[in-house]
């Protein structure tokens, strides 16, 4: 035993420890002083919807007959080579949600845009509908809350009204993070008990 | 099974009786040696017991992992992890070495799994690829804390984990840096599995960066190049060595110049007849080195080469066999006047 060494294993042990508890409670403080916005959820896949135990969440818009694709979000699509560079996405109230009101490659132009500016991408598809790519893909979800999502999302029609919605934090450094989700006008928030 | 002082009793009668060893010493010497460590049925059977309690815990755990509150379940994770570092600090108080770096490389791994748990517990997102290089980096930091050489490979692992978990690839890989540190490690610490851990990762790292330069043939001769003086510097070092890090570094630059060399003229930049002769030269020389330092990967690399540099020429000729016949030809009258001429510059006994 070289001198010392225990002492040494000790404290990067706990240096690691305190790093993953570090983690956790600046991506709590972060969510707790964020604005929080709603986004209304769509289903990428309903055969894909449970996977595991958490319920893959893709966030596109369509958009009303004849409109215009936000500006700012004509370019290529999410999750393409050109794609991945980083941009803002604007966002503004439309009732009791929140909708994509452009993209643009700074924060102070997607503020003027929309109300909240979080980092992310957004890209108008082929079929009148606005993707958007926040770096928030799934929710993690026990059996009963996840079957009760994935219902709501496999049968809304084209047309009728949202009625799931994920809640979202955007922190002061831009970043999505994802309170909970709203189903039917109930909350279910992600919290530590 | 007869161990090592099993055989070492053996030798010594033959010793004593062929006159190479006084009878005296012979007690000295098997005290010295000392008795081997046997494991009885009791200890046996409470490792056994042990192992099947931790199996329980588990299964217990995992079909009761969504009804746990967050923090219950964040808060097992973290005494998982606890207890895997405890228990390490035990071991090296005691002298332990083998029971420390087993602990250590299972810390390693918890924390890893504890990095993508919490993020899933607390639907965190995040950058796959940069949690793989944090949980590396704290494998790396266990490593060491403790002198591991099973958390320094694990922190190898993770970190390859990540660069390979870019899709697109942006030329530069961690895994570079992160070999050649862990060489080091491997060399300060005379640990041939790690100098092994380190070879593989310096190859892999070295592919990705090829691969994704954007010109791999290039790229790839002049990896080829700087392999084959990092052979050179490792067969100089492993002359001065007692112990096998620099055989074992040696024998892997060797594969990665040959490696690197015949995919340099797998297109058409580089590709063609001098090409093949160049690899055949440097197969033959490979074979000859080996067999002249007695490094037994040294002569298989040689020969694996060997039979690309064959194919890749029957390939580039169509598959003719004349013309395969006529080159092979030329190539073993060469090497059997070089064969001919070394034996004959040979002194007589």
């Amino acid at each position: 035993m070289r001198a010392g060494e225990p002492i040494r294993i000790g404290a990067a042990g706990a240096a690691l420890g305190l790093a993953l508890l570090g983690l956790v409670a600046s991506e709590g403080r972060a969510r707790a002083n964020g604005r929080e916005v709603a986004l209304p959820m769509e289903a990428p896949d309903p055969r894909g919807l449970l996977t595991g135990q958490y319920v893959e969440l893709e966030f596109r818009e369509a958009l009303p007959e004849g409109a215009p694709c936000p500006p700012g979000a004509q370019g290529a699509p999410v999750g393409s080579f050109e794609g991945m560079r980083p941009a803002w996405v604007a966002l503004h109230s439309v009732g009791p949600g929140w909708r994509v009101a452009g993209s643009a490659p700074t924060r102070r132009e997607a503020l003027r845009l929309g109300r909240v500016a979080v980092r992310g991408r957004a890209s108008c598809g082929g079929d009148q509908a606005v993707d958007l790519d926040i770096g928030i893909d799934r929710f993690h979800a026990d059996q009963g809350e996840a079957e009760a999502i994935e219902r709501l999302l496999r049968n809304r029609r084209p047309g009728e009204p949202v009625r799931a919605y994920a809640l979202v934090s955007v922190g002061r450094d831009g970043r999505a993070r994802l309170n909970g989700v709203q189903i039917d006008g109930r909350r279910v928030e992600l919290d530590w008990f | 099974m007869a161990g090592y002082r099993d055989r070492l009793e053996a030798d010594l009668e033959r010793w004593i009786a062929e006159g190479l060893v006084d009878p005296v010493h012979r007690d000295a010497i098997l005290a010295d040696v000392g008795e081997p460590r046997r494991l009885d049925a009791a200890t046996a059977l409470a490792f056994v017991g042990l192992a099947l309690l931790g199996l329980a815990v588990v299964a217990f755990v995992a079909s009761n992992w969504n009804g746990l509150p967050r923090a219950i379940r964040f808060g097992l994770i973290l005494l998982a992890f606890a207890g895997a570092v405890g228990g390490a600090v035990w071991a090296s108080a005691r002298r332990r070495e083998a029971t420390r770096n087993a602990l250590l490389t299972l810390a390693a791994f918890i924390f890893a799994g504890a990095v993508g748990l919490t993020g899933q517990i607390f639907d965190i997102a995040g950058d796959p690829r940069a949690s793989l290089y944090g949980a590396g980096l704290a494998a790396g930091l266990l490593a060491l804390a403790g002198r591991s050489t099973g958390a320094a490979a694990t922190a190898l692992v993770l970190i390859g984990a990540g660069d390979l978990s870019d899709e697109i690839g942006t030329g530069w890989t961690w895994l570079l840096p992160a070999a050649a540190a862990a060489a080091g490690l491997a060399w300060s610490w005379r640990s041939a599995l790690l100098a092994q851990a380190a070879a593989i990762a310096l190859l892999v790292g070295a592919g990705r960066f090829a691969l994704a330069s954007g010109a791999p043939e290039q790229v790839g001769f002049a990896l080829s190049l700087a392999f084959l003086l990092l052979a050179a510097g490792a067969r100089w070092a492993a002359e001065r060595e007692e112990g096998v890090v620099a055989a074992t570094v040696y024998g892997w630059a060797v594969w990665g110049a040959l490696g690197f060399f015949s995919a340099s003229g797998s297109g058409e930049v580089m590709g063609g007849a001098p090409h093949r002769l160049a690899l055949l030269a440097l197969a033959s020389a490979a074979v000859a080195l080996g067999r002249h330092d007695r490094h037994g990967m040294i002569t298989a690399g040689g020969v694996l080469a060997f039979f690309g540099a064959v194919s890749a020429v029957l390939f580039d000729l169509g598959l003719g066999l004349m013309s395969a016949a006529g080159l092979f030809a030329v190539c073993s009258v060469l090497a059997l006047g070089a064969g001919w001429a070394l034996r004959a510059r040979r002194p007589a006994a």
